[in-house]
């Protein structure tokens, strides 16, 4: 063989092995799925980082399956049902977790988070809230989400609204933008799931987080007084004709295109909404902004709300080895970092330096932070069976809000019905 | 042996279509059968019998009475409108000239279009800003009509059928030309030569004589209306609140979306039922259709 050649050949090896990361593993072979409801926003990133895993691991034969995340919801546990789950998927932490380890289908992780130390990795509060479930670790939480009011600052400036710290600037806030002829808040509840920030949202600044998990868990009804509350004051926002018309025929995305183009002042939405921006090239803290939802009750304790996104490892997985390596390799601070900052939210990690983010995300950090709680929303907190009931409750309070009392007594009824169900 | 047993050789060509038939419709259907008697959910391993208990909460089951109101009157409407549509279609345009092909071939387009893709269609059409329904009604002064028509509670249901029955009425225009073809000539010329108008000899002649294709329009529409889900799932999931929840959709929330595959697997068992019934009622008045012409 021509001796250039060989040397060239040697230089191409050398180069392949030093740029393998520490993640690869001689040893993991075979067919690997990786299943994710990233269809959109983020999609392209954590194709990117299955595909770093796998060029580490090229014993590996990758099959991904990105499905439209609504539907995700069905597939993956038609899939789980049928017996041929993916090696790993990503699922919300919370009691949506917690359903799926009730039905036996995920296998617990606790080796490898022995093994790779992830205590040290991650914080306690999202340990024990997305990680852990029966007193065993199950799932490796990669993004973080926190759910605010994002606003357009050009039409703030525009009418001369300054930023809402309590309920009654907030409701002067949306009578300026009323006077203005803007509608003040936009939301796209034609899904469903938007709807359910503004009653979480109220009812931890009202009612405050112990009284939320007692609902959440059947302990409390959806006809006491705090519930009423925090629906009346809904109400009034909805009443008030503050809100943008139409929320139920609208997506979330099209609701945050409405705040982009100046037709509404501000959406209550999760920090998912910065990936969207980032798209339209609107610049964080120059055309968009955030405010934490304003304090209702000055007594009851501040709290974070939002959905963390986790992989889980199929308890029938054809390739365990392989899933649990990937779930390790997601730890890694440079992937945590590479998708918050592609995806636009924050990384769960601890060994990820904030100096990553953007004004607007290092902000929300520090509220996180800040705030006693972080609790995670409506349709992650409660059972599925009951959050169908809850999701379709807002939806119906978005179409009639002035009926809220006689709709409470039946959501209550089907709540109810629901729990009994699963005893 | 084969000339001793001469089915063996035609029941052998069925064998594989049969089989086929068994593990993709009859096995599943036992199963479901199986599971509306449980309480499983839909995945994991533990699965209890509980009797008759799904079928007698189902029938006190708010959602699944507004359901059954739903499918009601999803069913009237499909065996008039596209009915009468497909029969007026057919018609119109019975003649062979090139007009006629052309628009009984944009006529028959939405059939050959996916149930998925009438409904991204229909949304487009019905989006409250951009949509071309209220962009029209605007046009021309309307705008108190213009409405978010699948958000609306009032209109959901309504709007999300008029995209179904747009596609079903070409199938149904396709069945009545089939049977205009095979009306007698010397009939319609006879009564004609007896002095009927038009109208006497559409309804005196022409539609006594399309009884046979009627049956089979009105069969398949109804066994088409019972099971349609795809254009509702993409248009409304049911929503908004469940305003447009028809048996089929309740039956796939129940099951995929509240995790209670026991009780959707009930709701598929009375779908089962109420279509059985229907074919049940074709099968007798497309007889009674044979003996007529007979």
């Amino acid at each position: 063989m021509n001796r250039r050649l060989i040397v060239a050949l040697l230089i191409i090896l050398v180069a392949a092995f030093s740029v393998a990361p520490a993640f690869a593993q001689d040893d993991l072979m075979g067919d690997f799925t990786v299943s994710h409801y990233f269809g959109g926003f983020g999609g392209e990133f954590i194709d990117g980082i299955v595909d770093d895993f796998i060029a580490a691991n090229p014993g590996l034969m990758h099959a991904a399956s990105p499905v439209d995340h609504e539907q995700f919801k069905t597939s993956i546990l038609v899939q789980l049902a049928g017996g041929n789950p993916p090696d790993t998927f990503s699922y919300w932490a919370g009691a949506r977790i917690q359903f799926v380890v009730d039905g036996g289908r995920l296998q617990p992780i606790d080796d490898i988070w022995e093994d790779n130390g992830m205590d040290a990795q991650f914080p306690q509060a999202v340990i024990d809230n997305a990680a852990t479930y029966d007193m065993h670790r199950y799932a490796v939480p990669l993004t973080l989400h926190w759910v605010g009011m994002f606003y357009n600052v050009a039409l703030f400036e525009e009418v001369g609204a300054m930023v809402p710290t309590n309920w009654d600037e907030l409701v002067d806030v949306a009578e300026k933008f009323k006077m203005a002829d803007i509608p003040a808040f936009a939301l796209g509840s034609i899904n469903r799931w938007p709807g359910q920030f503004w009653f979480d949202m109220i009812l931890l600044r009202t009612a405050g987080n112990d009284y939320r998990n007692q609902l959440m868990s059947g302990e409390a009804s959806y006809t006491d007084p705090e519930v009423v509350r925090a629906f009346g004051l809904w109400n009034d926002l909805v009443q008030a004709g503050y809100f943008y018309p139409d929320a139920n025929a609208y997506d979330w995305d099209e609701a945050a295109n409405q705040v982009a183009n100046g037709e509404a002042a501000m959406t209550l939405m999760g920090t998912w909404i910065g990936g969207l921006y980032a798209g339209n090239e609107m610049t964080p803290g120059e055309d968009f902004d955030y405010f934490s939802f304003p304090t209702i009750d000055e007594d009851t304790p501040r709290a974070s709300l939002g959905p963390i996104d986790t992989f889980v490892v199929s308890a029938d997985a054809p390739n365990p080895d392989a899933a649990k390596a990937f779930l390790v390799y997601l730890t890694n601070p440079d992937v945590q970092a590479e998708f918050a900052l592609g995806a636009g939210n924050l990384a769960p990690s601890l060994m990820v330096d904030t100096g990553i983010y953007n004004d607007v995300v290092a902000r929300i950090a520090g509220e996180i932070a800040n705030d006693p709680v972080f609790a995670f929303n409506y349709d992650l907190a409660t059972p599925p069976p009951v959050a169908e009931v809850g999701l379709n409750s807002f939806s119906e309070f978005m179409a009639n809000p002035g009926d809220y009392e006689a709709m409470l007594e039946r959501v209550q009824a089907d709540a109810a019905a629901e729990f009994a169900g699963m005893e | 042996m084969l000339r001793r047993h001469p089915w063996i050789t035609p029941a052998s060509f069925l064998l594989l279509p049969l089989l086929v038939y068994f593990t993709f419709v009859i096995l599943p259907t036992l199963n479901s059968l199986y599971y509306s008697f449980t309480d499983w959910v839909g995945y994991g391993a533990d699965i209890n019998f509980v009797g008759t208990a799904n079928f007698e909460k189902i029938f006190t089951d708010r959602l699944f009475s507004n359901a059954i109101k739903n499918t009601a009157i999803w069913l009237a409407l499909a065996m008039t409108a596209p009915t009468l549509l497909g029969l007026a279609l057919a018609l119109a345009l019975q003649g062979k000239s090139l007009i006629n092909t052309a628009y009984k071939s944009l006529f028959y387009l939405p059939i050959c279009l996916s149930p998925i893709i009438i409904g991204i269609i229909w949304v487009w059409l019905y989006n409250p800003k951009l949509g071309i329904v209220n962009i029209f009604l605007r046009s021309i002064g309307q705008d108190h009509l213009a409405t978010a028509w699948l958000a609306n509670p009032h209109t959901a249901l309504y709007s999300v059928f008029v995209a179904w029955a747009w596609q079903q009425t070409g199938l149904n225009m396709v069945i009545f030309l089939a049977g205009l073809t095979s009306v007698p000539t010397p009939l319609v010329e006879a009564a004609k030569v007896d002095g009927a108008d038009y109208r006497q000899t559409l309804f005196k002649v022409i539609i006594p004589m399309l009884r046979p294709a009627t049956v089979v329009v009105l069969a398949l529409t109804a066994i088409s209306a019972l099971k349609s889900f795809e254009i509702i799932w993409v248009m409304t999931m049911g929503g908004p609140f469940n305003k447009s929840d028809t048996l089929a959709v309740f039956m796939y929330s129940e099951s995929f979306r509240k995790f209670k595959m026991g009780y959707g697997s009930s709701a598929a068992v009375v779908l089962f039922l109420v279509t059985l019934v229907i074919i049940v009622l074709y099968f007798r008045f497309a007889a009674a259709a044979e003996e007529l012409y007979d």
